[in-house]
């Protein structure tokens, strides 16, 4: 189901990954020195569709590769818009023009060339296929939509416009992650056969509060007519849309699509069913469910693979956010963050001390043997598995390889590819629409072809 | 710049209490950020604690990681400081200048407004790079602390936190710095000796020493999670002359 993964050699792995974890602080240039030059031929023209809390994400992101010029900023909220306007005037020192509305700003501004799509769920579809329709290229966050329908469209609207639209799985560009896959798990087949894969986001209490509060400040409200206009009941729907059902897909859309992607990206095969649960156990008034727990079963080459997943919202026990490939001669356990990611060789699997030599692998400090305990009862565990860290940290924002491949393409004509343009997200996405409803109906659901296709 | 040397104020017991309490804070997120430790103690010897309104919790989005040398451990409760009988807030709604005068959003004003909360709108954020704000006391005072919130939503560490005290509203003459924890000497200033530290809604206080001034300039050069330079809110103690 993959395109072919652009090659990333072990050496520019590592060249590109070396943590910067010098003590020293250092100013950066100024701003102005890396904006680019909105008359040269070579700048790409940008809008920011959408400067909410992940539009900010993405432009610290963006800031960072050259080439870009961000000549329009569009929000329907006043106060977003003069924020995200004043980014983009302190990182290029010019204003860019702003619009509250979509349609205002595409039948302005001419001389686009792509747009960053950072809106609510349930407008990803409608704002993408806009845009798309405009003749732009278009990088649009994840969930593709709040519908499987609307997943479609976006494909479709990719596929007859012929331009670029990236859906943000941001993983998917991140180097630790492709090495993983090109290196560890195809090439050197390190952990024989994947017959399980355990994958969590456990987000704390604290971290998972309404937003906004009940105190907004007035410069933050958005009048009712506007927010009714855009699809927003009042102003805890406009900063809460994650918690609302015709709004979003809820946390295993916000946080789990991330995850249960990567399971069918380093399978390369799509589940054939799904078993899920989930409640409100916790926060009793929310509309989507504040946990939820699920079981896909797979059919690879290699074999069948049952993976689970679950996202909490009451805890971040358990290490936060990872994912865990469980073979039967290796486990790699591998995150976003560099001290949760790790590989554990099973006892009695082939030794790799060829790998630590050449650089794949790099061992860990052996853990001090616990001393014999006077209350320990006698058992037959197996061996534990000896631990290795991955190679290299990751010294970018998470989402910025994603935005450079995109643009990276963009710029190519066609010579570089996606690493997940519409149509592959949303084979990894369709699954995923049908965790909610088997939760609801207590039933397991096995996928027709029909249900995960466009 | 010249700098002063600071010499500590004694004080004697007094009976005076500030207005105070903590909001009740809403649940506390877990942070990846730093270690937690008790609040460090200091300020006058003698004297009555300075307590403030403390904003409530509100933590949003990952934290990034914090790669600065030093850092303090990231404070479990309010920190716990002594000043002068008769100390008062001398900075509620005065007069707020900077070097950025037009901020990326919000206004000065917000800095001295009273208000700690830290969602959006409650902070004002300045362009990137070395960047000052200045509160204007009316009158050269007697200044025994300057306690700070810059931005407490997420956990995060600014970088070249300077502050000076002066009466020359330029801070060309007559200036003290009462800390500076510009370790890597970004502001060319010179390095300073404190500890960068981890934003909480707990705020910092920095002893003002009894330094007399007018004015009170900070200083900021980003942080550690984007360039920018942000503020909720300043709180100056001390005795108007």
């Amino acid at each position: 189901m993959n395109q072919p993964l652009p090659f990333i050699n072990r050496r520019d792995f590592l060249s590109k990954t070396i943590a910067g974890t010098g003590a020293g602080l250092v100013l950066g240039a100024p701003n102005i020195l890396r904006a680019a030059d909105p008359g040269s031929a070579d700048t790409i023209h940008v809008a920011l569709v959408g400067f909410g809390k992940q539009g900010e994400v993405l432009f610290n992101c963006l800031r960072n590769i050259p080439g870009l010029h961000f000549q329009a900023v569009c929000d329907i909220s006043a106060f977003n818009l003069k924020w995200g306007m004043g980014q983009v005037r302190a990182f290029q020192r010019s204003s860019p023009k702003g619009y509250a509305d979509i349609d205002d700003m595409l039948a302005t501004e001419k001389g686009l060339d792509a747009v960053v799509v950072a809106t609510p769920d349930f407008w990803h579809s409608p704002h993408t296929v806009k845009c798309l329709e405009a003749g732009l290229n278009v990088y649009c966050e994840k969930m593709m939509s709040n519908t499987i329908d609307g997943a479609r469209a976006m494909v479709k609207a990719m596929e007859k416009t012929g331009k670029l639209c990236q859906i943000g799985h941001q993983r998917r560009s991140n180097p630790r992650y492709r090495f993983v896959l090109d290196h560890l798990i195809n090439g050197q087949k390190i952990c024989g056969q994947i017959v399980n894969i355990n994958g969590q986001w456990n987000r704390s209490l604290g971290s998972s509060q309404d937003i906004g509060g009940e105190k907004l400040h007035a410069s933050t409200i958005v009048p009712d007519d506007v927010l009714n206009k855009y699809g927003f009941k009042d102003m805890h729907q406009f900063r809460n849309w994650r918690l609302y059902l015709d709004l979003s897909g809820g946390p295993i859309s916000d946080l789990g699509a991330h995850q249960i992607d990567i399971f069918n990206w380093f399978l390369g095969a799509v589940p054939k069913s799904v078993f899920a649960s989930g409640g409100n156990d916790y926060f009793k008034k929310r509309e989507h469910f504040d946990n939820v727990m699920c079981i896909f079963d797979y059919d690879t080459p290699q074999g069948g693979v049952r993976a689970f997943y679950q996202v909490l919202t009451t805890t971040s026990a358990g290490g936060g956010f990872w994912e865990s490939f469980m073979g039967t001669e290796a486990t790699i356990k591998i995150s976003e963050i560099a001290s949760s990611s790790a590989i554990y060789r099973e006892d009695g699997a082939p030794p790799w001390d060829k790998l630590v030599e050449r650089g794949f692998l790099k061992r860990k400090p052996a853990p001090p043997k616990p001393p014999p305990s006077a209350d320990s009862v006698k058992s037959y565990e197996s061996a534990p598995p000896e631990g290795f860290d991955l190679p290299g940290g990751f010294n970018k924002p998470a989402h910025q390889p994603h935005l450079e491949n995109f643009f990276a393409a963009v710029r190519s004509n066609g010579s570089v590819k996606l690493n997940c343009d519409a149509r592959h997200a949303f084979l990894s996405e369709a699954p995923i629409y049908y965790v909610n409803p088997s939760a609801l109906t207590h039933q397991p659901i096995v996928f027709t072809t029909e249900q995960l296709s466009v | 710049m010249k700098t002063q040397l600071i010499v500590p104020t004694l004080c004697a017991f007094s009976t005076l209490l500030f207005t105070a309490c903590e909001k009740k804070a809403g649940t506390s997120a877990e942070s990846t950020a730093a270690p937690e430790a008790p609040a460090a103690s200091g300020g006058s010897i003698g004297g009555v604690p300075l307590v403030t309104t403390l904003p409530p919790e509100l933590i949003e989005g990952t934290p990034k990681p914090i790669k600065v040398p030093n850092l303090e451990p990231a404070p479990t409760k309010a920190p716990e400081f002594r000043v002068p009988a008769g100390t008062e807030l001398l900075s509620k709604g005065k007069k707020v200048t900077g070097s950025d005068t037009n901020p990326i959003i919000g206004t000065l004003d917000l800095i001295t407004d009273g208000d700690k909360d830290a969602g959006e709108g409650y902070f004002v954020e300045l362009l990137d790079g070395f960047q000052w704000v200045q509160i204007d006391l009316a009158k050269s005072s007697t200044i025994s602390a300057i306690w700070l919130w810059h931005y407490h939503s997420q956990k995060r560490a600014y970088n070249a936190v300077i502050a000076q005290i002066s009466d020359d509203p330029e801070f060309k003459t007559g200036v003290t710095t009462v800390y500076n924890n510009d370790y890597a000497n970004v502001s060319k200033m010179g390095k300073g000796s404190n500890n960068p530290y981890v934003e909480t809604r707990y705020g910092k206080i920095i002893d003002g020493k009894g330094t007399k001034g007018r004015y009170v300039r900070l200083y900021t050069a980003g942080n550690t999670s984007n360039e920018m330079n942000h503020y909720i809110e300043v709180e100056v103690y001390g005795k108007a002359s």
